[in-house]
Protein backbone atom coordinates (compact mmCIF):
# COMPACT_ATOMS: atom_id res chain seq x y z
CA UNK A 1 0.00 0.00 0.00
CA UNK A 2 2.88 2.64 0.95
CA UNK A 3 4.85 1.02 -1.88
CA UNK A 4 1.59 2.04 -4.60
CA UNK A 5 0.89 5.61 -2.40
CA UNK A 6 4.70 6.43 -3.37
CA UNK A 7 4.73 5.31 -7.08
CA UNK A 8 1.36 7.29 -7.51
CA UNK A 9 2.70 10.23 -5.99
CA UNK A 10 5.74 10.68 -8.47
CA UNK A 11 3.59 9.47 -11.12
CA UNK A 12 1.73 12.37 -10.72
CA UNK A 13 5.18 14.73 -9.94
CA UNK A 14 6.77 13.73 -13.17
CA UNK A 15 3.35 14.59 -15.01
CA UNK A 16 3.22 17.96 -13.18
CA UNK A 17 6.43 19.12 -13.90
CA UNK A 18 6.13 17.68 -17.40
CA UNK A 19 2.94 19.82 -18.07
CA UNK A 20 4.40 23.03 -15.93
CA UNK A 21 7.77 22.62 -17.67
CA UNK A 22 7.40 21.12 -20.86
CA UNK A 23 6.69 24.42 -22.83
CA UNK A 24 9.78 26.25 -21.70
CA UNK A 25 12.01 22.77 -22.43
CA UNK A 26 10.47 22.76 -25.94
CA UNK A 27 10.50 26.25 -26.88
CA UNK A 28 14.76 25.93 -25.57
CA UNK A 29 15.11 23.25 -27.77
CA UNK A 30 13.87 25.12 -30.88
CA UNK A 31 16.27 28.10 -29.89
CA UNK A 32 19.51 25.81 -29.91
CA UNK A 33 18.14 24.02 -32.89
CA UNK A 34 19.44 25.17 -36.29
CA UNK A 35 16.85 26.53 -38.76
CA UNK A 36 17.33 23.86 -41.44
CA UNK A 37 16.86 21.10 -38.33
CA UNK A 38 13.52 23.27 -36.93
CA UNK A 39 10.14 21.80 -37.89
CA UNK A 40 12.46 18.70 -40.31
CA UNK A 41 9.99 15.82 -40.82
CA UNK A 42 11.17 13.91 -37.99
CA UNK A 43 10.02 12.50 -34.50
CA UNK A 44 13.06 12.99 -33.16
CA UNK A 45 12.47 15.38 -29.72
CA UNK A 46 16.34 16.86 -29.89
CA UNK A 47 18.30 18.46 -32.62
CA UNK A 48 21.53 16.25 -33.77
CA UNK A 49 23.51 19.73 -33.79
CA UNK A 50 23.33 22.64 -31.53
CA UNK A 51 24.11 26.27 -32.06
CA UNK A 52 23.89 29.25 -29.51
CA UNK A 53 23.99 31.21 -32.88
CA UNK A 54 20.16 33.02 -32.09
CA UNK A 55 21.62 33.65 -28.05
CA UNK A 56 24.70 35.52 -29.76
CA UNK A 57 22.91 37.61 -32.39
CA UNK A 58 20.79 38.70 -29.15
CA UNK A 59 23.51 40.09 -26.99
CA UNK A 60 26.25 41.26 -29.19
CA UNK A 61 23.63 43.64 -30.05
CA UNK A 62 23.21 42.85 -33.92
CA UNK A 63 20.30 45.19 -35.71
CA UNK A 64 17.47 42.59 -34.85
CA UNK A 65 18.60 40.84 -31.88
CA UNK A 66 19.35 44.96 -30.20
CA UNK A 67 15.67 45.30 -30.61
CA UNK A 68 15.28 42.77 -28.16
CA UNK A 69 17.66 44.25 -25.21
CA UNK A 70 16.04 47.58 -26.05
CA UNK A 71 12.91 46.20 -25.05
CA UNK A 72 13.87 44.85 -21.60
CA UNK A 73 15.58 47.95 -20.59
CA UNK A 74 12.43 49.40 -21.59
CA UNK A 75 10.67 46.64 -20.01
CA UNK A 76 12.63 47.66 -16.26
CA UNK A 77 12.71 51.23 -16.75
CA UNK A 78 8.40 50.66 -16.59
CA UNK A 79 9.30 48.30 -13.83
CA UNK A 80 11.14 51.30 -11.87
CA UNK A 81 8.44 53.90 -12.66
CA UNK A 82 5.47 51.96 -11.12
CA UNK A 83 7.46 50.75 -8.05
CA UNK A 84 8.72 54.05 -7.42
CA UNK A 85 5.24 56.20 -7.92
CA UNK A 86 2.95 53.08 -7.30
CA UNK A 87 4.00 52.24 -4.13
CA UNK A 88 3.84 54.98 -1.57
CA UNK A 89 0.87 56.21 -3.51
CA UNK A 90 -1.06 52.56 -2.38
CA UNK A 91 0.76 52.79 0.61
CA UNK A 92 -1.03 56.57 1.59
CA UNK A 93 -4.38 55.56 0.15
CA UNK A 94 -4.33 52.17 1.99
CA UNK A 95 -3.34 54.03 5.48
CA UNK A 96 -6.35 56.34 4.86
CA UNK A 97 -8.66 53.94 3.96
CA UNK A 98 -7.97 51.44 7.00
CA UNK A 99 -7.16 53.83 9.73
CA UNK A 100 -9.17 56.65 9.29
CA UNK A 101 -12.61 57.25 10.16
CA UNK A 102 -13.74 60.36 7.27
CA UNK A 103 -16.96 60.90 4.87
CA UNK A 104 -16.93 58.88 1.71
CA UNK A 105 -14.98 56.27 3.14
CA UNK A 106 -16.82 53.11 1.66
CA UNK A 107 -17.79 55.02 -1.75
CA UNK A 108 -14.07 55.52 -2.51
CA UNK A 109 -13.36 51.84 -1.18
CA UNK A 110 -15.74 50.80 -3.82
CA UNK A 111 -15.16 52.45 -6.44
CA UNK A 112 -11.64 51.32 -6.32
CA UNK A 113 -12.67 47.89 -6.12
CA UNK A 114 -14.93 47.97 -8.97
CA UNK A 115 -12.51 49.29 -11.29
CA UNK A 116 -10.63 45.89 -10.60
CA UNK A 117 -12.58 44.28 -13.12
CA UNK A 118 -13.18 46.53 -16.07
CA UNK A 119 -11.61 45.58 -18.98
CA UNK A 120 -7.98 47.62 -20.72
CA UNK A 121 -10.34 48.40 -23.49
CA UNK A 122 -12.66 50.26 -21.98
CA UNK A 123 -10.24 53.02 -20.86
CA UNK A 124 -7.55 53.27 -23.86
CA UNK A 125 -9.37 54.57 -26.58
CA UNK A 126 -9.92 58.06 -24.79
CA UNK A 127 -6.04 57.45 -23.31
CA UNK A 128 -5.04 56.81 -27.03
CA UNK A 129 -6.64 60.25 -28.06
CA UNK A 130 -4.88 62.05 -24.76
CA UNK A 131 -1.48 60.05 -26.04
CA UNK A 132 -1.38 61.66 -29.44
CA UNK A 133 -2.37 64.57 -28.30
CA UNK A 134 0.08 65.72 -25.77
CA UNK A 135 2.68 63.25 -27.74
CA UNK A 136 3.28 61.41 -24.98
CA UNK A 137 3.68 57.55 -27.46
CA UNK A 138 7.01 57.97 -26.52
CA UNK A 139 6.66 58.34 -23.13
CA UNK A 140 7.79 55.78 -20.77
CA UNK A 141 6.84 57.97 -17.59
CA UNK A 142 3.19 58.28 -18.59
CA UNK A 143 3.03 54.81 -19.88
CA UNK A 144 3.79 53.17 -16.81
CA UNK A 145 1.52 55.65 -14.94
CA UNK A 146 -1.10 53.26 -16.98
CA UNK A 147 -0.10 50.64 -15.88
CA UNK A 148 -0.72 52.30 -12.01
CA UNK A 149 -3.73 53.05 -12.50
CA UNK A 150 -4.67 49.45 -13.05
CA UNK A 151 -2.60 48.75 -10.09
CA UNK A 152 -4.07 50.60 -7.58
CA UNK A 153 -7.28 48.89 -6.81
CA UNK A 154 -5.56 45.37 -5.85
CA UNK A 155 -2.59 46.80 -4.06
CA UNK A 156 -4.30 49.12 -2.11
CA UNK A 157 -6.75 46.66 -1.10
CA UNK A 158 -3.52 44.32 -0.78
CA UNK A 159 -2.11 47.21 1.83
CA UNK A 160 -5.19 48.29 3.39
CA UNK A 161 -5.88 44.30 4.75
CA UNK A 162 -2.18 44.37 5.84
CA UNK A 163 -2.66 47.80 7.97
CA UNK A 164 -5.66 46.58 9.34
CA UNK A 165 -3.61 43.16 11.28
CA UNK A 166 -0.85 45.78 12.66
CA UNK A 167 -2.16 46.28 16.40
CA UNK A 168 -4.18 50.38 17.42
CA UNK A 169 -2.34 49.92 20.18
CA UNK A 170 1.30 50.24 18.74
CA UNK A 171 0.27 53.96 17.16
CA UNK A 172 -1.66 55.15 19.94
CA UNK A 173 0.87 54.42 22.48
CA UNK A 174 3.19 56.65 20.16
CA UNK A 175 0.53 59.38 19.58
CA UNK A 176 0.07 59.73 23.94
CA UNK A 177 3.98 60.50 23.55
CA UNK A 178 3.35 63.51 21.26
CA UNK A 179 4.13 61.96 17.69
CA UNK A 180 1.53 63.17 14.67
CA UNK A 181 -0.25 61.21 12.69
CA UNK A 182 2.13 61.89 9.65
CA UNK A 183 5.19 60.80 12.13
CA UNK A 184 3.94 57.40 13.47
CA UNK A 185 2.91 56.15 9.68
CA UNK A 186 6.27 56.04 8.94
CA UNK A 187 8.07 55.22 12.17
CA UNK A 188 5.53 52.66 12.66
CA UNK A 189 3.25 50.97 10.07
CA UNK A 190 5.77 51.54 7.20
CA UNK A 191 8.64 49.35 9.35
CA UNK A 192 6.26 47.16 9.96
CA UNK A 193 4.59 46.23 6.68
CA UNK A 194 7.54 45.23 4.90
CA UNK A 195 6.50 41.98 3.82
CA UNK A 196 3.45 43.27 2.32
CA UNK A 197 5.35 45.83 0.43
CA UNK A 198 7.56 43.45 -0.79
CA UNK A 199 4.74 41.43 -2.04
CA UNK A 200 3.51 44.61 -3.83
CA UNK A 201 6.30 45.56 -5.41
CA UNK A 202 6.81 41.88 -6.95
CA UNK A 203 3.27 41.72 -8.25
CA UNK A 204 3.88 45.42 -9.43
CA UNK A 205 7.48 43.67 -11.34
CA UNK A 206 5.65 41.03 -12.98
CA UNK A 207 2.41 42.93 -13.90
CA UNK A 208 4.40 45.66 -15.40
CA UNK A 209 7.02 42.86 -17.07
CA UNK A 210 4.18 40.90 -18.82
CA UNK A 211 2.18 43.84 -20.34
CA UNK A 212 1.14 43.73 -23.56
CA UNK A 213 -2.18 45.29 -24.31
CA UNK A 214 -1.84 48.14 -22.58
CA UNK A 215 2.06 49.51 -24.41
CA UNK A 216 0.53 47.71 -28.23
CA UNK A 217 -1.98 50.74 -28.33
CA UNK A 218 0.32 53.55 -26.31
CA UNK A 219 3.82 52.78 -27.18
CA UNK A 220 4.60 52.96 -30.42
CA UNK A 221 7.93 54.17 -30.56
CA UNK A 222 11.58 52.31 -30.09
CA UNK A 223 11.75 54.48 -26.69
CA UNK A 224 8.69 52.74 -24.89
CA UNK A 225 8.31 49.42 -26.39
CA UNK A 226 8.37 46.32 -23.73
CA UNK A 227 9.72 42.96 -24.02
CA UNK A 228 6.48 41.47 -24.84
CA UNK A 229 5.30 43.57 -27.89
CA UNK A 230 9.38 43.11 -29.31
CA UNK A 231 8.52 39.22 -29.18
CA UNK A 232 5.12 40.10 -31.17
CA UNK A 233 6.87 42.09 -33.88
CA UNK A 234 9.23 39.35 -34.46
CA UNK A 235 6.39 37.19 -34.71
CA UNK A 236 4.81 39.09 -37.03
CA UNK A 237 7.21 40.14 -39.36
CA UNK A 238 7.05 38.92 -42.99
CA UNK A 239 9.26 35.91 -42.87
CA UNK A 240 9.00 34.41 -38.75
CA UNK A 241 11.95 33.43 -37.40
CA UNK A 242 11.57 31.06 -34.98
CA UNK A 243 14.42 30.32 -33.75
CA UNK A 244 14.84 33.99 -33.28
CA UNK A 245 11.64 34.32 -31.35
CA UNK A 246 12.27 31.41 -29.35
CA UNK A 247 15.38 32.82 -27.70
CA UNK A 248 13.84 35.83 -27.21
CA UNK A 249 11.09 34.26 -25.69
CA UNK A 250 13.27 32.19 -23.24
CA UNK A 251 14.76 35.64 -22.34
CA UNK A 252 11.24 37.16 -21.44
CA UNK A 253 10.72 34.89 -19.33
CA UNK A 254 13.93 34.37 -17.43
CA UNK A 255 13.94 37.71 -15.33
CA UNK A 256 9.85 36.57 -14.30
CA UNK A 257 10.63 33.33 -13.50
CA UNK A 258 13.88 33.93 -11.53
CA UNK A 259 12.46 36.67 -9.53
CA UNK A 260 9.18 34.41 -8.94
CA UNK A 261 10.85 31.62 -7.61
CA UNK A 262 13.17 33.37 -5.32
CA UNK A 263 10.74 35.24 -3.70
CA UNK A 264 8.14 32.56 -3.68
CA UNK A 265 6.72 33.20 -0.45
CA UNK A 266 6.26 37.05 -0.65
CA UNK A 267 4.77 36.15 -3.87
CA UNK A 268 2.35 33.25 -3.00
CA UNK A 269 1.25 35.46 0.29
CA UNK A 270 0.51 38.41 -2.18
CA UNK A 271 -1.71 36.47 -4.99
CA UNK A 272 -3.30 35.26 -1.68
CA UNK A 273 -4.16 38.40 0.23
CA UNK A 274 -5.65 39.44 -2.99
CA UNK A 275 -8.43 36.67 -2.67
CA UNK A 276 -8.83 34.98 0.86
CA UNK A 277 -8.78 36.61 4.10
CA UNK A 278 -6.89 36.25 6.89
CA UNK B 1 -9.52 70.34 11.53
CA UNK B 2 -6.00 69.06 10.48
CA UNK B 3 -7.35 65.61 11.44
CA UNK B 4 -10.07 66.02 8.83
CA UNK B 5 -8.66 67.23 5.59
CA UNK B 6 -5.55 64.72 6.61
CA UNK B 7 -7.40 61.69 4.87
CA UNK B 8 -8.48 63.35 1.94
CA UNK B 9 -4.49 64.54 1.44
CA UNK B 10 -3.23 61.10 1.25
CA UNK B 11 -5.95 59.75 -1.06
CA UNK B 12 -5.55 62.76 -3.29
CA UNK B 13 -2.75 61.12 -5.38
CA UNK B 14 -4.58 57.85 -6.01
CA UNK B 15 -7.26 59.77 -6.90
CA UNK B 16 -5.72 61.98 -9.32
CA UNK B 17 -4.58 58.89 -10.70
CA UNK B 18 -8.07 57.16 -11.42
CA UNK B 19 -9.50 60.24 -12.26
CA UNK B 20 -7.33 61.33 -14.85
CA UNK B 21 -6.33 57.47 -16.21
CA UNK B 22 -9.67 55.52 -15.29
CA UNK B 23 -12.84 57.50 -14.15
CA UNK B 24 -12.91 60.18 -16.72
CA UNK B 25 -11.68 57.61 -19.84
CA UNK B 26 -14.57 55.02 -18.96
CA UNK B 27 -17.08 58.16 -19.21
CA UNK B 28 -15.29 59.41 -22.11
CA UNK B 29 -15.45 56.07 -23.66
CA UNK B 30 -19.40 56.04 -23.30
CA UNK B 31 -19.78 59.47 -24.75
CA UNK B 32 -17.78 58.28 -27.56
CA UNK B 33 -19.91 55.02 -28.21
CA UNK B 34 -23.05 57.70 -28.61
CA UNK B 35 -21.51 59.18 -31.95
CA UNK B 36 -20.58 58.46 -34.82
CA UNK B 37 -16.65 58.55 -35.20
CA UNK B 38 -14.68 56.97 -38.01
CA UNK B 39 -10.97 58.26 -38.29
CA UNK B 40 -11.14 57.96 -41.34
CA UNK B 41 -13.76 60.62 -41.93
CA UNK B 42 -12.93 63.02 -39.33
CA UNK B 43 -15.38 65.24 -40.78
CA UNK B 44 -18.34 63.50 -39.83
CA UNK B 45 -18.70 63.34 -36.18
CA UNK B 46 -22.12 63.56 -34.84
CA UNK B 47 -24.27 62.11 -32.14
CA UNK B 48 -26.37 59.20 -33.39
CA UNK B 49 -27.55 58.08 -29.84
CA UNK B 50 -28.06 53.94 -29.26
CA UNK B 51 -27.15 53.21 -33.76
CA UNK B 52 -23.61 51.93 -32.56
CA UNK B 53 -25.20 49.34 -30.42
CA UNK B 54 -28.13 48.43 -32.58
CA UNK B 55 -25.71 48.22 -35.54
CA UNK B 56 -23.32 45.76 -33.22
CA UNK B 57 -26.18 43.51 -32.40
CA UNK B 58 -27.39 43.09 -36.07
CA UNK B 59 -23.79 42.32 -37.09
CA UNK B 60 -22.56 38.91 -37.77
CA UNK B 61 -19.08 39.70 -36.40
CA UNK B 62 -20.53 40.67 -33.39
CA UNK B 63 -22.52 37.37 -32.57
CA UNK B 64 -19.12 35.16 -33.77
CA UNK B 65 -17.08 37.11 -31.24
CA UNK B 66 -19.39 36.53 -28.80
CA UNK B 67 -19.43 32.79 -29.22
CA UNK B 68 -16.18 32.59 -29.28
CA UNK B 69 -15.55 34.48 -25.64
CA UNK B 70 -18.06 31.97 -24.72
CA UNK B 71 -16.95 29.17 -25.49
CA UNK B 72 -13.90 30.18 -24.25
CA UNK B 73 -15.09 30.75 -21.05
CA UNK B 74 -17.45 27.57 -20.70
CA UNK B 75 -14.10 25.99 -21.77
CA UNK B 76 -11.45 27.81 -19.66
CA UNK B 77 -13.71 27.60 -16.44
CA UNK B 78 -14.19 24.30 -16.23
CA UNK B 79 -10.87 22.91 -17.07
CA UNK B 80 -9.33 25.33 -14.83
CA UNK B 81 -11.72 23.85 -11.92
CA UNK B 82 -10.89 20.42 -12.22
CA UNK B 83 -7.37 21.04 -12.70
CA UNK B 84 -6.74 23.60 -10.19
CA UNK B 85 -8.53 20.87 -7.53
CA UNK B 86 -6.71 18.40 -8.37
CA UNK B 87 -3.33 20.07 -8.35
CA UNK B 88 -3.82 21.96 -4.97
CA UNK B 89 -4.18 18.49 -3.65
CA UNK B 90 -1.05 17.35 -5.26
CA UNK B 91 0.61 20.69 -3.28
CA UNK B 92 -1.12 19.41 0.06
CA UNK B 93 0.64 16.69 0.44
CA UNK B 94 3.79 17.01 3.15
CA UNK B 95 7.22 16.53 0.83
CA UNK B 96 10.61 17.86 1.02
CA UNK B 97 11.05 20.73 -1.23
CA UNK B 98 7.00 21.56 -1.55
CA UNK B 99 8.01 25.00 -1.26
CA UNK B 100 9.83 24.66 -4.52
CA UNK B 101 7.02 23.00 -6.24
CA UNK B 102 4.65 25.23 -4.84
CA UNK B 103 7.03 28.10 -6.55
CA UNK B 104 7.35 26.28 -9.91
CA UNK B 105 3.59 25.29 -9.84
CA UNK B 106 3.06 29.32 -9.85
CA UNK B 107 5.23 29.96 -12.73
CA UNK B 108 3.00 29.56 -15.83
CA UNK B 109 0.71 32.57 -13.96
CA UNK B 110 4.01 34.76 -13.15
CA UNK B 111 5.13 35.22 -17.20
CA UNK B 112 4.04 37.13 -19.80
CA UNK B 113 0.89 35.85 -21.12
CA UNK B 114 1.81 36.91 -25.03
CA UNK B 115 5.23 34.87 -24.29
CA UNK B 116 2.84 31.74 -23.13
CA UNK B 117 1.26 32.08 -26.47
CA UNK B 118 4.22 31.62 -28.13
CA UNK B 119 5.77 29.20 -26.23
CA UNK B 120 2.90 27.01 -26.84
CA UNK B 121 2.78 27.76 -30.66
CA UNK B 122 5.79 26.46 -30.42
CA UNK B 123 4.53 22.85 -28.90
CA UNK B 124 1.36 23.11 -31.91
CA UNK B 125 3.88 23.70 -34.54
CA UNK B 126 1.37 22.51 -37.58
CA UNK B 127 4.01 21.57 -38.95
CA UNK B 128 6.56 18.78 -36.80
CA UNK B 129 5.84 20.65 -33.67
CA UNK B 130 6.18 19.24 -30.60
CA UNK B 131 2.66 17.73 -30.15
CA UNK B 132 2.49 16.15 -33.85
CA UNK B 133 6.03 14.27 -33.29
CA UNK B 134 4.89 12.96 -30.11
CA UNK B 135 1.72 12.10 -32.15
CA UNK B 136 3.11 10.55 -35.49
CA UNK B 137 5.57 8.63 -33.35
CA UNK B 138 3.31 7.27 -31.41
CA UNK B 139 1.73 6.24 -34.55
CA UNK B 140 -1.55 8.06 -33.58
CA UNK B 141 -1.94 10.43 -36.94
CA UNK B 142 0.01 10.10 -40.29
CA UNK B 143 0.43 13.60 -41.03
CA UNK B 144 0.98 16.81 -38.60
CA UNK B 145 -2.74 18.43 -37.35
CA UNK B 146 -2.84 21.90 -38.22
CA UNK B 147 -3.50 23.49 -34.74
CA UNK B 148 -3.92 26.48 -35.67
CA UNK B 149 -5.98 26.81 -39.04
CA UNK B 150 -9.59 25.85 -37.86
CA UNK B 151 -12.07 27.53 -35.32
CA UNK B 152 -12.60 25.16 -32.88
CA UNK B 153 -9.33 24.08 -32.96
CA UNK B 154 -7.58 27.05 -32.05
CA UNK B 155 -10.04 27.79 -30.10
CA UNK B 156 -9.13 24.87 -27.98
CA UNK B 157 -5.77 25.57 -28.18
CA UNK B 158 -6.62 28.58 -26.59
CA UNK B 159 -8.78 27.42 -24.12
CA UNK B 160 -5.60 25.14 -23.22
CA UNK B 161 -2.80 28.13 -22.88
CA UNK B 162 -5.31 30.34 -20.64
CA UNK B 163 -6.02 27.18 -18.52
CA UNK B 164 -2.17 26.59 -18.14
CA UNK B 165 -1.94 30.12 -16.46
CA UNK B 166 -5.16 30.09 -14.76
CA UNK B 167 -4.68 26.83 -12.76
CA UNK B 168 -2.03 27.95 -10.30
CA UNK B 169 -4.52 30.97 -8.76
CA UNK B 170 -7.51 28.54 -8.74
CA UNK B 171 -4.85 25.58 -7.27
CA UNK B 172 -3.57 28.13 -4.69
CA UNK B 173 -6.93 29.54 -3.32
CA UNK B 174 -7.88 25.76 -3.22
CA UNK B 175 -5.23 24.97 -1.17
CA UNK B 176 -5.17 27.81 1.13
CA UNK B 177 -9.42 26.46 1.61
CA UNK B 178 -8.16 22.60 2.07
CA UNK B 179 -5.50 23.98 4.42
CA UNK B 180 -8.10 25.95 6.27
CA UNK B 181 -9.99 23.15 7.35
CA UNK B 182 -9.54 21.81 10.60
CA UNK B 183 -7.29 18.64 11.08
CA UNK B 184 -9.91 17.06 13.81
CA UNK B 185 -12.83 16.69 10.90
CA UNK B 186 -10.45 13.87 9.39
CA UNK B 187 -9.44 12.26 12.69
CA UNK B 188 -13.15 11.59 13.39
CA UNK B 189 -14.12 10.85 10.29
CA UNK B 190 -11.20 7.90 10.25
CA UNK B 191 -12.65 6.72 13.65
CA UNK B 192 -15.99 6.44 11.85
CA UNK B 193 -14.43 4.38 9.27
CA UNK B 194 -14.89 6.88 6.23
CA UNK B 195 -12.70 5.72 3.39
CA UNK B 196 -10.88 8.30 1.14
CA UNK B 197 -13.10 8.93 -1.08
CA UNK B 198 -16.24 8.97 0.99
CA UNK B 199 -13.54 11.89 3.39
CA UNK B 200 -13.27 13.84 -0.26
CA UNK B 201 -17.00 13.86 -1.29
CA UNK B 202 -18.31 14.90 2.48
CA UNK B 203 -15.32 16.93 4.19
CA UNK B 204 -12.73 17.96 1.59
CA UNK B 205 -15.04 19.17 -1.18
CA UNK B 206 -18.34 20.99 0.48
CA UNK B 207 -15.21 23.02 2.92
CA UNK B 208 -13.61 23.73 0.13
CA UNK B 209 -16.54 24.75 -2.26
CA UNK B 210 -16.06 28.55 -1.26
CA UNK B 211 -13.18 28.63 -2.16
CA UNK B 212 -13.58 27.15 -5.50
CA UNK B 213 -16.24 29.73 -6.06
CA UNK B 214 -13.66 32.25 -5.32
CA UNK B 215 -11.53 30.68 -8.22
CA UNK B 216 -14.24 30.03 -10.82
CA UNK B 217 -15.69 33.83 -10.15
CA UNK B 218 -12.21 35.29 -11.10
CA UNK B 219 -11.11 32.73 -13.37
CA UNK B 220 -14.41 33.71 -15.43
CA UNK B 221 -13.41 37.48 -15.33
CA UNK B 222 -10.02 36.22 -17.09
CA UNK B 223 -11.58 33.85 -19.52
CA UNK B 224 -13.50 37.04 -20.69
CA UNK B 225 -10.52 39.13 -21.26
CA UNK B 226 -8.42 36.75 -23.06
CA UNK B 227 -6.63 38.97 -25.34
CA UNK B 228 -2.78 38.28 -25.54
CA UNK B 229 -2.71 34.37 -26.13
CA UNK B 230 -5.43 34.88 -28.93
CA UNK B 231 -2.92 37.35 -30.76
CA UNK B 232 0.26 35.21 -29.75
CA UNK B 233 -1.71 32.14 -31.10
CA UNK B 234 -3.63 33.44 -34.05
CA UNK B 235 -2.32 36.65 -35.16
CA UNK B 236 -4.80 39.39 -35.54
CA UNK B 237 -7.53 36.84 -37.56
CA UNK B 238 -11.04 36.88 -37.88
CA UNK B 239 -11.06 33.25 -36.82
CA UNK B 240 -9.86 33.38 -33.19
CA UNK B 241 -11.72 36.78 -31.89
CA UNK B 242 -13.46 37.12 -29.17
CA UNK B 243 -15.06 40.54 -28.22
CA UNK B 244 -12.34 42.17 -26.98
CA UNK B 245 -10.30 41.45 -30.05
CA UNK B 246 -13.01 42.52 -31.77
CA UNK B 247 -13.44 45.59 -30.01
CA UNK B 248 -9.49 46.53 -30.48
CA UNK B 249 -9.80 45.79 -34.37
CA UNK B 250 -12.92 47.61 -34.78
CA UNK B 251 -11.29 50.61 -33.05
CA UNK B 252 -7.35 50.46 -34.17
CA UNK B 253 -7.73 48.85 -37.54
CA UNK B 254 -11.09 50.04 -39.05
CA UNK B 255 -10.26 52.97 -36.91
CA UNK B 256 -14.19 53.23 -35.99
CA UNK B 257 -14.12 54.67 -32.37
CA UNK B 258 -17.50 54.90 -32.15
CA UNK B 259 -18.21 51.76 -32.97
CA UNK B 260 -15.29 50.23 -31.43
CA UNK B 261 -15.94 51.71 -27.58
CA UNK B 262 -19.75 50.29 -28.06
CA UNK B 263 -18.30 47.37 -28.72
CA UNK B 264 -16.24 47.69 -25.47
CA UNK B 265 -19.17 48.95 -23.20
CA UNK B 266 -21.01 45.63 -24.35
CA UNK B 267 -17.69 43.62 -23.13
CA UNK B 268 -17.33 45.79 -19.97
CA UNK B 269 -21.14 44.82 -19.11
CA UNK B 270 -20.54 40.91 -19.18
CA UNK B 271 -17.04 41.55 -16.96
CA UNK B 272 -19.51 43.93 -14.65
CA UNK B 273 -21.86 40.93 -13.98
CA UNK B 274 -18.75 38.79 -13.06
CA UNK B 275 -17.35 41.21 -11.14
CA UNK B 276 -20.21 41.84 -8.98
CA UNK B 277 -20.14 38.13 -8.27
CA UNK B 278 -16.48 37.75 -7.45
CA UNK B 279 -16.84 41.08 -5.23
CA UNK B 280 -19.51 39.12 -3.18
CA UNK B 281 -17.87 35.63 -2.96
CA UNK B 282 -14.83 37.67 -1.59
CA UNK B 283 -16.97 39.14 1.26
CA UNK B 284 -18.19 36.31 1.88
CA UNK B 285 -17.13 34.88 5.40
CA UNK B 286 -16.34 30.91 5.44
CA UNK B 287 -17.70 29.28 8.55
CA UNK B 288 -17.65 25.57 10.06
Amino acid sequence: MKYLKKTGYIVSLLVFLFLVLGPFIWTFVISVTPEYAMFAKTTDLLPEVVTFDNYMEIFSGGRRGGLILTGIVNSLKAVATTLIVGIPVCMLSAYALSRMEFKGRNLIRNLLLITMVIPVMATIIPLFRLFVARELLDNVFWLSLVYVSSYLPLITWLMSDYFATIPKELEEAAWIDGCGRMNTFFRIIVPASYPIILSAALIMFLNTWNQFQIPLILASSLETKPIAIVVSEFMTKDSVQYGLTAAAGIIAVIPPAVTALIFRRFLISGMMGGAVKG
Amino acid sequence: MKQKILPYLLLAPMMLIMGVLVFYPIAATFSYSLKKWKLTAPGDIRFIGFDNYKNILKSESFWYSLQNTLFLLVLVVVATSILGVLVSLFLNIQVKGAGILLAVAVLPWALPPYVNGILWRFVFHSGYGFMNKVLIGLGMVDKPVEWLTSRWMLLVVVAIVVVWRSVPFMALVCLAGRQSIPHGLYEAAKIDGAGTFQIFRRITFPLMLPFIGIGITSTSVTAVNVFDEIVALSGYSDMGKNILVESYLTTFTFLDFGKGSAVTYLVMFVAAILGVFYLKSLNKEVEY
